[in-house]
């Protein structure tokens, strides 16, 4: 073991809950898919408990198995696209403290999304798609009908209102061409 | 050089075929028994004179002292008994099958009540005396491998296993994962590759990502009730049908001709593999109402065995479609598919699998010894502080607690790396609670009736307090050997209570106990080489 590694390790897993995903990988908010892998080799080569499996020092054994769940748990997050972007946004925020670590919160958040993007019901969910195909094949009245039946399911539903209101304005823009 | 108290061998624990290696002058060697044999069958023999016969030898008692002979125990450890996998074990198998405490599995040969884990101990108790008699010496260190795909019971009893054995498991080792080491052990290459592994009983996939000195696991998926066992029982159904027909008598219906009929069918697949055609011929098979003595005669074609199997070769490739889903990876993104399994050696499961994945199978990886070697080199690198490549491993399948209405919530999803942990917080639900009560599960069902239960705890040791007041926090951890702990505290005060997920229907620590003296105890018989 080199030397100053048990101190390293030992400081950085008190600090591990002030940390943000990015600083354990040690790579930049920016870093790219690829930098995000090569930094996860990397902090696995340093911290991969296995590299330490005989070593007597049980405390330190204890901080490095910390430490290398978390370097798990920032890959898992950060490796994914959606979730990535949610997590930056999380940090960025007032509440970043809070949010350090990816959270059931931010998940069911993200979930929440994206039932609002397609829908939480199945039958809301069967109009708004029939509705987005009408978009793309410019039958806008159809278009308009089919969200406003998906919207009878899911009264409340910002996707779907917004959607309604672009099917009809594109309805009465068609009429006036004719 | 190691000392050689600190030597640590890689075992293949299979479900028909078992094999041991050891790391040796910077490479995995597999070792070979007294007669030069380098597999060994995962059968275990129980004598008249109290001694146990494992191996290749065991074999052959399976048809001349069935009630005694036990095979196939993979397929049944880590399950429940009332479990589809023992009801049909009990139907085929010519050993008792019986229930134990809690739901447990347990084989009765004659007076004697045994765990799976301490008939498996057996298995290894035999693979741990061949590298012993190979060295000279003791070994006490040992890395055994499962299926990825296997779940927290099924590792748990495997870990068992190998305690009663009186071994040291470093690891619980994927076997893909171990074949994967093994290939890319020592290459400096970089690649994305596939191992298909079809087993005796299971069928298991992972995609990996190899680099010099890294082999992670992108994904994995299988199917634990899948393997080269249920190809002979194609050919069983067929050869027993026809008997059927042509003379009126079930084979089946009777436990000794079954055995000699499963013989035969297993002897069928491989004959057909090598040579294209096989010629099934079993003297004296059964007696006729008369009394008259009846044989065996049929003949298989290459083409009419792939149509008994192919069903199950295509089950194959729908896990191999969630896999390559899970890596997010289609088939052309591969650079190398290996095969692993004696199975694989089957024209059919090699052409299916070139087609399906649009390139030629690595060759000159040996389909029987690659995983025992992958598990050496994973043995002698956990006790090798400057070993140089390193392991990243997922968990198969995704952990869950379960909620009110039979329903369970997601913990840790399935592909997760290992080591991993994740909290999650619970308050209390009525006034002075003392105890939580969670269930915790393994599966892909957002139903807790249709994933494994793998245990149910009670913690208990907080403050009591108003309904709502508490806040409990339970902390899954999954280990590096896919093994499942929780742990709970009190948020506020910090306390703690701790516990392995212990299946109900698992073995207390005095049990284990008691069967390390019995299995120590336990005089393995020396067979002789096979015919």
């Amino acid at each position: 073991m080199e030397e100053g590694f048990e101190i390293e390790a030992q400081a950085l897993a008190q600090v591990l809950d002030e940390l943000d995903y990015f600083q354990i990988l040690k790579v930049g908010q920016a870093g790219s898919p690829n930098d995000i892998k090569a930094a996860y080799y990397r902090e696995s080569r340093a911290y991969h408990p296995d590299r330490f499996y005989q070593m007597s020092n049980v405390e330190l054994k204890e901080a490095i198995g910390k430490i290398y769940k978390r370097i798990n748990e920032a890959y898992v997050c950060l490796r994914d696209d959606t979730k990535r972007m949610k997590y930056l946004a999380d940090i960025l925020s007032p509440d970043r403290q809070k949010k350090l670590r990816f959270i059931e919160a931010s998940e069911q958040e993200m979930k929440k999304e994206k039932e609002q993007e397609v829908g939480a019901t199945p039958q809301g969910r069967k109009f708004f798609m029939a509705g987005l195909s009408d978009l793309a094949a410019q039958r806008f009245a159809s278009a308009e009908r089919n969200f406003k039946m998906a919207l009878t399911y899911e009264p409340n539903n910002p996707n779907f209102k917004a959607k309604r209101d672009e099917a009809a304005k594109l309805v009465k823009s068609d009429m006036s061409i004719r | 050089m190691a000392e050689p108290g600190d030597i640590a061998i890689g075992i293949d624990l299979g479900t028909s075929y078992s094999c041991v290696s050891l790391f040796e002058a910077g490479q995995p060697v597999v070792i070979p028994n007294e007669w030069g044999e380098r597999t060994h069958a995962s059968v275990v023999s129980f004598l008249e004179d109290g001694t146990v016969l494992v191996g290749n030898s065991a074999k052959r008692n399976i048809i001349t002292n069935a009630d005694n002979t036990v095979y196939s125990a993979k397929r049944l450890i880590g399950r429940f008994y009332f479990s589809d996998e023992v009801k049909k074990a009990q139907a085929v198998m010519p050993y008792k099958i019986i229930e134990g405490e809690n739901n447990s599995v347990r084989i009765q040969i004659r007076d004697n009540v045994f765990s799976l884990p301490e008939i498996s101990a057996l298995v290894l108790k035999e693979m741990k005396a061949i590298v012993e008699n190979y060295l000279g010496h003791e070994v006490k260190k040992a890395v055994v491998t499962v299926p990825a795909y296997f779940n927290d019971n099924q590792r748990q009893a495997t870990k068992d296993a190998g305690r009663i054995a009186g071994l040291d498991v470093l690891r619980i080792l994927n076997e893909p994962t171990a074949a994967a080491l093994a290939y890319g052990f020592g290459k400096d290459i970089t690649q994305k590759i596939a191992v298909y592994d079809l087993g005796g009983g299971t069928f298991d996939i992972s995609i990996l990502e190899i680099g010099k000195d890294v082999f992670e696991v992108l994904s994995t998926a299988g199917d634990t009730y899948l393997g080269g066992d249920d190809f002979d029982d194609r050919i069983m159904t067929w050869l027993a049908e026809s008997f059927l027909k042509a003379h009126g008598i079930d084979l089946r219906l009777n436990k000794y001709c079954l055995q000699m009929l499963k013989e035969a069918s297993e002897r069928a697949k491989i004959d057909v593999g090598r040579d294209g055609m096989a010629k099934i011929s079993v003297e004296g098979i059964c007696q006729d109402p008369t009394g008259k003595v009846m044989d065996l005669n049929a003949k298989l074609s290459e083409v009419e065995f792939n149509k008994m199997v192919m069903d199950l070769v295509q089950r194959t490739f729908k896990v191999c479609d969630e896999a390559l889903q899970g890596a997010r990876m289609t088939a052309q993104d591969l650079d190398a598919v290996i095969l692993v399994g004696g199975p694989t050696r089957l024209p059919i499961i090699r052409t299916s699998v070139r087609h399906y994945f649009g390139k030629d199978v690595m060759a000159g990886i040996d389909p029987d010894e690659v995983v025992a070697m992958g598990a050496a080199i994973q043995a002698s690198s956990l006790l090798d502080s400057k070993s140089e490549h390193y392991l990243l491993d997922v968990t198969p399948l995704t952990l869950r607690v379960g909620t009110v209405g039979g329903y369970t919530d997601k913990i840790i999803d399935k592909n997760t790396p290992i080591p991993i942990e994740r909290s999650k917080s619970y308050t209390t639900n009525r006034d002075g609670q003392e105890k939580v009560k969670i269930r915790v599960y393994q599966g892909e069902s957002n139903k807790a009736s249709e994933c494994e239960l793998l245990g149910e705890f009670e913690f208990s040791g907080f403050r009591i307090g108003y309904r709502g007041e508490v806040r409990i926090e339970v902390t899954f951890e999954i280990d590096p050997n896919g093994i499942v702990n929780v742990t709970a505290a009190d948020v506020e005060t910090g306390q703690k209570t701790s516990c392995t997920i212990r299946l109900s229907s698992g073995l207390t620590e005095e049990m284990i106990k008691t069967a390390q003296d019995k299995n120590a105890k336990t005089t393995l018989a020396r067979g002789e080489a096979a015919a």
